[in-house]
């Protein structure tokens, strides 16, 4: 098959002109918010004292922790040998680098000096997770890129050992994310060795749910060949499996947080569990993003591609809110008891602001976009070389 | 004492004197040109109703003065990426603010509430215990301008200062000495 043809088909279909358009949209939106942040800087950011991370923060996570995923499911097959995998690893990688872009535009935005990060490598400091994580998230880019590079190149025998690297790369990367929050010892709720380690378990699984969308809409409208439907297949079942291994890990973070009423940890979970965050946490969080695939993905026993579909968008909707819901109730509960932005309940109050959710939008946009833009450039199918 | 010995400064703060004049800070916005315009997320040092105790016609009302500790183990120094925020030799937490990228870890990482971010410089800020004035032989200006002596400023590891005796004389304990934070600032109890 031709696969410039093949890809100009698939950009000129209806279907992706309806993509297309809106990756178009929302990147318009994303740069009214860019106009914004640009003319009144923070200010245009509900973000203040006591709340200093929103939702960009959360976007960042989102989109950090995605790309992590994509690279460990493409790993199955260049690092651990599932050979059905071997064929959807240009296409994954290729989405990881764009992920991570994308929330790279995300924290660039959210920083206020973003030019200042010179210092970064200037005065670095070691102790700080925040440059662990900043440094390897850029050294996986980098490493991501000569992955691609090497997958488009054809040079399959040095492919294996820039996936071994993108995998280390990503786990070091991904879990030092967490710990960004999980050594922040003045904040109980995320102070802790949970983060760091579920945020992998919830990055394979972002990564599952994005393949499943990847390929699904690569083969919308013709066969899928037979490896791939096996990837699609395990994939599948992996991702339920894993949501399992998520409830579970969920269920007991949610008693330690409650049993023993220690105050901020306590009421930071409350405030999801029965507070202002209670709709993000169990409508969007629990049911949408754990619960409702878990059910869909055990009763097809992930042979249904459709339905692997769905539950990898209510996965993908619902880990979104998770990172909002984790960020933000982490600082919902004042250090101080005379703080007066409190509200009745004694809590803090955060929203986005209109400019914070355009450049979210926009965020997606460009993720979109870039997705469309590298499968019209580049042939993302992996295939004849194992 | 010999003048080549590192010094150590801290502040006795003695809350039982504490009228909440809110005088120390007007002399920090003053001394340091910090500009609040109305926003009431902008200060270095605050003062906090403990509420009224006792029972009536003994009422007292108790305050109490909080602003940066500058700890000896400062959790903000060590989650900065860039070393903008960084610790003197003297135990002055201090920022540099070209380096800062205003990530906010560090507002995050304090436990007391103690740094915001400066509409005026656009990036982080908080109480430096007036280094200026320090290195001028001053005193910082909240503990010049109080009128009741509640804050007491000096050299910890001089047995003749003012903080030496106090601490000596008094029972005092620290903010939150459950995070390990080691404070230099010593409440009187």
């Amino acid at each position: 098959m031709n696969s410039i043809a093949m890809n100009d088909k698939m950009i000129n279909t209806r279907g992706d002109m309806f993509w297309v358009l809106t990756a178009g949209a929302f990147c318009l939106v994303g740069l009214a918010g860019l106009l914004s942040y640009l003319i009144q800087g923070h200010d245009a950011y509900n973000i203040y004292r006591q709340i200093p991370w929103g939702i960009l923060i959360s976007t960042y996570v989102f989109f950090a922790v995605c790309c992590t995923g994509l690279c460990l499911v493409s790993s199955l097959g260049h690092v651990f040998g599932f050979k059905p995998f071997a064929g959807i690893g240009k296409r994954a990688i290729a989405m990881a680098i764009i992920a991570l872009l994308s929330g790279f535009v995300a924290i660039g935005l959210e920083l206020g000096r973003p030019l200042a990060l010179i210092y970064n490598m200037l005065s670095p400091n070691l102790s700080a997770p925040i440059w662990w994580m900043g440094t390897l998230y850029s050294i996986y880019l980098v490493v991501l890129l000569v992955e691609f590079y090497l997958m488009v190149k054809g040079k399959h025998r040095y492919v294996g050992y820039a996936s071994l690297a993108g995998f280390i790369g990503g786990v070091a990367a991904n879990s030092n994310l967490g710990s960004v929050f999980g050594f922040l010892d003045a904040r109980v709720w995320w102070h802790g060795p949970y983060l760091p380690v579920s945020i992998i378990l919830t990055a394979a699984i972002s990564g599952c749910a994005i393949t499943i969308l990847l390929f699904a809409h690569r083969y919308a409208r013709e066969k899928m060949p037979a490896d791939i439907e096996r990837a699609m297949e395990i994939t599948a079942q992996l991702f339920a499996m894993m949501l399992g291994i998520l409830l579970f890990f969920h269920f007991w973070m949610v008693m330690t947080s409650i049993y023993g009423q220690v105050p901020s940890q306590r009421d930071a979970m409350m405030i999801m569990l029965n507070g202002p965050l209670s709709m993000s946490y169990w409508g969007f969080e629990v049911i949408l993003g754990m619960l409702l695939p878990f059910v869909l993905l055990l009763l097809t026993k992930g042979k249904s591609l459709k339905v692997a579909v769905a539950a990898s968008i209510s996965t993908l909707i619902g880990f979104f809110f998770m990172r909002y819901n984790s960020v933000v109730a982490g600082q919902m509960v004042p250090l101080r008891d005379d703080v007066e932005a409190v509200g009745a309940d004694g809590l803090l109050r955060y929203s986005p602001s209109l400019t914070e959710l355009a450049i979210v939008i926009g965020t997606f946009g460009l993720c979109l976009a870039l997705y469309f833009a590298a499968n019209r450039v580049f042939d993302l199918d992996d295939r004849g070389h194992h | 004492m010999s003048e080549n010995k590192k010094k150590r400064w801290v502040m006795v703060i003695d809350p039982r004197k504490c009228i909440d004049c809110k005088a120390c800070d007007v002399a920090c916005k003053r001394e340091n040109g910090v500009e609040a315009n109305g926003d009431r997320d902008t200060y270095r040092n605050w003062i906090t109703s403990k509420g009224v105790e006792g029972t009536f016609p003994y009422l007292k009302q108790r305050f109490e003065p909080s602003q940066c500790q500058h700890c000896d183990n400062p959790p903000c120094v060590k989650v900065c990426p860039t070393t903008a925020s960084r610790q003197t030799p003297e135990g002055l937490v201090e920022i540099d603010y070209k380096r800062c990228i205003v990530c906010a870890a560090c507002i995050l990482a304090c436990p007391y509430d103690a740094r915001y971010k400066s509409a005026q410089t656009k990036v982080i800020d908080k109480c430096t215990f007036c280094s200026h004035r320090i290195a001028k032989g001053k005193l910082p200006a909240c503990v010049d301008t109080c009128p009741t002596k509640v804050r007491i400023f000096g050299d910890l590891n001089d047995p003749d200062s003012e903080v030496f005796r106090l601490l000596a004389r008094h029972h005092y304990r620290v903010l939150q000495p459950e995070q390990g934070t080691k404070p230099s600032l010593f409440y009187i109890s």
